[in-house]
């Protein structure tokens, strides 16, 4: 069963607590939302869950595999992506080449090596690129350097790069961030997709609450490392703490 | 009649610049692409020249064998000096990959039974199927054989997902390691590739020299190489080839007349001003075109492309 | 790919051309043209601009004098700044582009052993290469026969200074301060047999070029118990050197090979380099002999600068001397085999300044001997006659 068990996940910065017993699965087929305010230690999660960070604490588990144990490199060999908050790309590299990045574990040595003499290979390459980008409606865009490229289109091809992997699991980090209402609409209707279309898992973290409230099926909430409420929308929206501590102030923020 | 023996010295100069080409195209793929600074690529060079010199001329291998040989121990050694930079990068792996150049310099002093030390040594012409290459003419077709084969190799490595790695690491080390890339393997990787390109390069230094010494390979050189690459536009393979070139032809053609030119003035020489020289353009490059001798080609095309339409948009 | 054949082609043509070669090249009716390589903006370009001054002050004298046959002496000088792959485009334009009649006086050992195989496939003489690598007058090299060396080789010099030192004290224990290059290598082979030849060991301590330091290979010298240090440096390691080792309270007697005799290191090394003794293959240019008499004078007449006149000015006129007597017996149509044979007609010709000089077509060492001199009092003196 494709599974996510984070379980009593605890990390700390040299006495800045950042997760402080952490406990949840994402179960399979979910969009399950992470929302909290600043400094809450979503992105830590993230971090802890592709092996960036070394919880002190707790354990995390995809499919009964013990992620703890993997290089960072490794995890998304377990069917796990993630795009970044602060976006994460090559500027003088194409989209098509940028996304492409993100297909290194499904293009072995083999293929590379014919790719040097056999047009095929790259264009089959280059086809699992193009296969993101019509999905993500950006297919014009191949071709263009990184570099100088609007602020959505680049937030996209973060997106498109988890994708070309063919994970199990997305962890999505504000992908909505900076982004016009319209826009923020069209990666509501993507993350759906992704779900729907290409049946991955998503964990996203946001803090739109419309686009969080309408897209998910469960919310989780992080206040200074603890989960305040985990379950619905609807229960989440209307729990005491939630509204007291959180949904509060991001109303006028 | 002038021109016909003065092209001798022109292909000479050529010759030079293609040696020195093979070696760019893969300290490109470690600098450019991968963002591992080396100033110590001199050093490669110098192991590469020195192993095809005593395996031909001392364990009698045939030119051919060496030719494979060679770039393959300079590979190793760029192998261990990947070591230090998986930890390490921007000037501190500069400075490291320095001292590397000087630890080399020691060691052909040290192996002198081999290297006859400081002394030089010297080197028999490379011989192909039989065949004794001896002229200009000779080492020009050897060389740029070669030069045409490294660069359609080292595009191939650029474009392919090992150049997408490399480029990863330097941009984005969270964004390569998320997408499956293996830091440390890709780093060792770089070394190696632009080790092998290097010793390659020294196999055919050495032959085509026929006089190998410890001053050929010094610091200024591995500097030199550093700007070929940053002046012909990092993570390009053509730049680098453009660069190399430009380099090349402005120290040996260029930069003789013009000191010529200021020594009437001035009391100075050559040398004194081609630090200065190389210096600017280094910094004008660095300031305004830091794309390189490549992109300035390419925007150039694209203008042209487009024009008259709206040029400006998308000269910018 | 198509379009890179294309490119090689093009690149090819543009240097075809039709292949004829002058019969005598850089000579014309009034002039003939050598080619200089010296280190001009190098680490040693102290000496880079000195050298060719001294020696066109004599070629100066000779083409105010109707020159040679009735043709002009001019040089070119090209800078190589110490590489060896600087010397040889250097040399592949002189020879190929100015068309130069011979090379003379190119400076370092890696320097003129790079630009042998061009030497031998153009054919062209180098006279007086500026370095006493006794490789020089290696005839079994390539271009061996093209090359005339004029100085005493490093190799030589240091097995006569050992041989000295032994005379003078047979129980010395000697110490050698070398740099760790291709000059080092030299002494290193001149050592080794001067070590064979008396049954000594000599305590050898290396720098590197360019050093400033030399507190640790002195100390070394102290730890040794060493009595006699040859010196194997330029001009500012033997007075770190001395100086070093006043400080550290330690006096042996210091000696040195040949670039360590100029008058720099007896000044600036003051009293620490008081009974210096110096090894070199050609007489002082403030002596008595002919050559550094003449010297002199030419010095006045044409208003040398003082900061140019020593010892590196002088080996740069005399050295001079030398290929205008090749050329005169070259004869009036000179070609390049007629140099060559001209030089080798010499037989205990006398320079003014070196020791007779004979070369023959089996030898292009000049001499073998050296003179050694000794700061006495500040001043530097001749303690005695060629020795070998
Ligand atoms: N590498 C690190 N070293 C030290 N402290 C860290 C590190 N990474 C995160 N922190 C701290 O951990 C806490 C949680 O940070 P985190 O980035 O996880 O917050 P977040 O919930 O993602 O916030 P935001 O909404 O601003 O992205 C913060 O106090 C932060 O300063
Ligand atoms: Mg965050």
């Amino acid at each position: 069963m494709a599974e996510l068990n984070i379980q009593n996940v605890h990390m700390q910065f040299s006495g800045v607590v950042a997760l402080d017993g952490v406990t949840f699965d994402v179960k399979e087929g979910e969009i399950f939302s992470l929302i909290g305010p600043n400094g809450s230690g979503k992105s830590t999660l993230f971090n802890c869950i592709n092996g960036f960070n070394r919880p002190q604490n707790g354990s995390i588990k995809f499919n009964n595999i013990n992620l703890l144990k993997k290089q960072p490199h490794q995890i998304i060999t377990e069917g796990i992506a993630r795009t970044f908050q602060n976006i994460q790309n090559v500027p003088y590299m194409t989209i098509l080449d940028n996304i492409l990045l993100g297909a290194h574990k499904r293009i072995d040595n083999k293929s590379t090596m014919k790719r040097w003499i056999s047009r095929k290979q790259r264009q089959n390459e280059e086809a699992m690129g193009l296969e993101i980008l019509d999905f993500l409606g950006i297919a014009n865009y191949e071709q263009k350097y990184m570099a100088g490229q609007p602020y959505g289109i680049q937030k996209l091809t973060e997106i498109a790069r988890a994708l070309v992997a063919k994970p199990k699991l997305v962890l999505m980090d504000e992908p909505a961030a900076g982004m016009n209402e319209q826009e923020t609409v069209e990666i509501a209707k993507i993350i759906s997709e992704i779900r729907e279309d290409l049946g991955i898992t998503v964990l996203v973290v946001e803090h739109d609450m419309s686009l969080v409230m309408s897209i998910s099926d469960r919310i989780c909430v992080l206040d200074s490392g603890k989960i305040l409420a985990i379950g619905q929308p609807e229960e989440v929206k209307n729990h005491p703490d939630v509204i007291k501590a959180f949904l509060g102030d991001s109303a006028d923020a | 009649m002038e021109i016909s023996v003065a092209s001798s010295y022109y292909l000479f100069i050529l010759n030079i610049a293609g040696i020195y080409i093979i070696l760019s195209v893969g300290l490109d793929l470690l600098s450019g692409y991968t963002g591992l600074i080396s100033l110590g690529h001199g050093a490669f060079l110098a192991i590469g020249a020195y192993t095809s010199a005593i395996l031909v001329d001392q364990a009698g291998l045939p030119f051919m064998i060496s030719l494979i040989i060679s770039p393959l121990v300079a590979g190793l050694f760029g192998f261990v000096i990947g070591f230090p930079a998986l930890r390490i990068t921007g000037m501190y792996l500069g400075l490291t990959t320095m001292g590397f150049g000087f630890i080399v310099k020691r060691l052909i002093i040290a192996l002198r039974e081999w290297t006859q030390g400081a002394g030089g040594l010297e080197v028999s012409s490379p011989v192909i199927f039989g065949y004794t290459i001896t002229s200009d003419w000779d080492n020009y077709y050897l060389i740029f054989t070669f030069v045409i084969l490294a660069v359609i190799i080292g595009r191939k490595i650029g474009k392919s997902k090992i150049g997408r790695a490399f480029m990863a690491i330097r941009d984005s080390e969270q964004a390569a390691e998320a997408s499956g890339i293996n830091l440390a393997k890709y780093k060792m990787l770089a070394f190696f590739i632009s080790g092998l390109f290097a010793g390659f390069a020294g196999a055919l230094f050495a032959h085509t020299n026929h006089f190998i010494s410890t001053d050929h390979f010094d610091m200024m050189l591995s500097i030199y190489f550093i700007i070929m690459v940053l002046v012909g536009g990092v993570s390009s393979i053509y730049g680098a080839v453009l660069g190399t070139l430009f380099i090349v032809l402005l120290d040996n053609l260029f930069v003789p007349l013009l000191g010529d030119w200021i020594h009437g003035y001035l009391n100075t020489n050559t040398g004194d001003i081609q630090l200065l020289i190389f210096g600017l353009i280094m910094f004008l490059f660095i300031i305004f075109q830091p794309l390189g001798l490549y992109g300035m080609w390419l925007k150039i095309r694209i203008y042209w492309r487009i024009f008259p339409f709206n040029p400006r948009k998308r000269f910018t | 790919m198509r379009k890179i054949t294309g490119l090689l082609v093009i690149l090819g043509l543009l240097f075809i051309g039709c292949g004829k070669q002058a019969p005598a090249p850089g000579v014309t009716d009034t002039e003939i043209l050598i080619g200089n390589i010296q280190d001009l903006s190098g680490p040693m370009k102290e000496l880079g601009a000195v050298l060719p001054a001294g020696s066109n002050l004599y070629f100066r004298y000779i083409n105010e004098n109707g020159g040679v046959h009735g043709r002009q002496i001019k040089m070119i000088v090209e800078d190589h700044q110490y590489n060896p792959q600087k010397a040889v485009v250097a040399a592949k334009k002189l020879i190929e582009k100015d068309q130069v009649f011979c090379l003379y006086q190119v400076i370092g050992t890696s320097t003129t052993e790079a630009i042998r195989p061009l030497l031998a496939e153009s054919g062209t003489p180098l006279i007086a290469p500026a370095t006493q690598s006794g490789t020089m007058s290696d005839m079994s090299r390539p271009a061996g026969d093209l090359i005339f060396h004029t100085d005493t080789g490093y190799d030589k010099q240091t097995n006569i200074l050992v041989d000295y030192i032994i005379k003078q004290d047979a129980n010395a224990k000697i110490g050698l301060i070398y740099q760790d290059d291709d000059y080092g290598e030299n002494v290193l082979k001149g050592a080794a047999e001067a070590e064979k030849r008396n049954g000594v060991s000599i305590q050898k301590e290396a720098y590197q070029r360019g050093a400033t330091d030399f507190t640790g290979q002195v100390g070394n010298l102290i730890k040794g118990g060493v009595n006699n240090v040859i010196i194997a440096g330029i001009v500012k390691e033997p007075i770190i050197v001395m100086k070093t080792a006043a400080a550290m309270g330690y006096a042996p007697q210091f000696f040195g090979t040949s670039p360590t005799m100029d008058h720099r290191v007896a000044l600036a090394a003051g009293p620490a380099g008081e009974g210096f003794i110096a090894a070199n293959f050609a007489y002082l240019w403030n002596s008595d002999a002919p050559a550094a008499v003449q010297y002199r004078e030419l010095c006045e007449k044409y208003e040398v600068p003082e900061a140019y006149m020593g010892m590196y000015h002088f080996y740069g006129f005399i050295t001079a001397k030398i290929l205008v007597e090749g050329l005169k017996r070259a004869g009036k149509n000179p070609t390049r085999k007629r140099l060559v044979n001209g030089l080798e007609t010499l037989n205990k010709w006398e320079s003014g300044a070196f020791p007779p000089i004979t070369y023959s077509s089996k030898d292009h060492a000049a001499t073998e001997s050296v003179i050694l001199v000794q700061v006495k009092d500040g001043v530097q003196t001749v303690i005695t006659d060629w020795v070998d």
